[in-house]
């Protein structure tokens, strides 16, 4: 691969299809959240009201698929970031920061067991007995998702690939 | 042009997955025992795989710190346990009377993350202690 492109430049290629897709799923999840907590009931105007107006159920598939796949190029790309990034961290001494990461590699585990319940109850969402636990099952995994976002943002400022 | 509403009211599950009374008990099962799992796994350290960066090692199980081998990483290892015992749970579900499963309350699917927040930021003490030395 050195060869072809940097190691650095492989990394950040890495990282930034990590970073495009979580936008996506930011992007899905976000919408569905809004759908759930403040479901428009005539027809939408503006564009806040637009926004929440989503025909939500058919976002379900796209967020899983996006979580799975956000979260295995994020596996990938933290086997570098435990040599190239924690230990300077830790050298430099940003424990809050480090631990926000431990933090974020946790609710990741705990955010992707959620889907297989978070899928079934938006792929019937025509059954008012689960409308409860769609809305806090998709609550829940949209504070998730907006929580490793912001993470892995405030961390690649801290010292992203290649710095 | 206006938009309206969400989620539909009349949309039938177009899935055979999604109608199905079977998968219904493992999903739910496998998404309500995961995040109690996780934090069990975690606790006791039972991962299912050591990775060691530095050099590129994967073992199974549970592999200390060796000298001149770098970092090891658990967490790939603590994700594939939780996944394999939630799993195995949501199997069991499926073979369990449809009757029975019903009975699951379904707001522990949501509650069990936000419980396990707690015990999260408290396994993460080694840090904080760091930080708060500074």
């Amino acid at each position: 691969m050195s060869a072809i492109i940097s190691t650095n430049t492989f990394w950040t290629l890495w990282l930034f299809a990590h970073l495009i897709c979580a936008l996506g799923l930011l992007g899905a999840v976000t919408h569905q959240a809004m759908a759930v907590a403040l479901p428009v009931r005539k027809p939408a105007a503006g564009i806040v009201a637009r926004f929440r107006a989503v025909p939500a159920a058919g976002y379900a598939t796209a967020v899983c698929a996006l979580y799975v796949i956000v979260f295995l190029i994020g596996s990938f790309i933290y086997t570098q970031y435990r040599i190239a990034i924690r230990i300077p961290l830790e050298a430099e001494h940003y424990y809050k920061t480090g631990g926000f990461f431990d933090f974020k590699e946790h609710m990741a585990a705990i955010g992707l067991v959620l889907l297989p319940a978070y899928w079934y109850f938006w792929k019937n969402a025509q059954s008012p007995e689960y409308d409860n636990a769609r809305k806090g099952v998709t609550l829940v995994l949209a504070v998730i998702v907006w929580f490793l976002f912001i993470v892995g943002h405030v961390l690649n400022n801290s010292r992203g690939f290649a710095s | 042009m206006s938009t309206t509403t969400t989620v539909s009211t009349t949309m039938q599950p177009t899935s055979s997955l999604a109608r199905s009374p079977k998968f219904k008990a493992f999903a739910i099962t496998f998404s309500i025992s995961g995040p109690v799992i996780y934090c069990l796994v975690q606790y006791f350290n039972y991962p299912l795989v050591t990775y060691w960066p530095a050099i590129g090692r994967l073992v199974w199980g549970l592999e200390a710190a060796r000298p001149n081998s770098g970092p090891n990483m658990l967490w790939y290892g603590w994700t594939l346990t939780t996944i394999i015992i939630a799993g195995a749970l949501g199997i069991i579900a499926m073979l369990v009377p449809e009757r029975i499963t019903k009975k699951i309350p379904l707001w522990l699917v949501w509650l069990f993350p936000i419980l396990v927040v707690p015990y999260v930021v408290y396994s993460l003490m080694y840090w904080w202690r760091l930080a708060a030395r500074q």
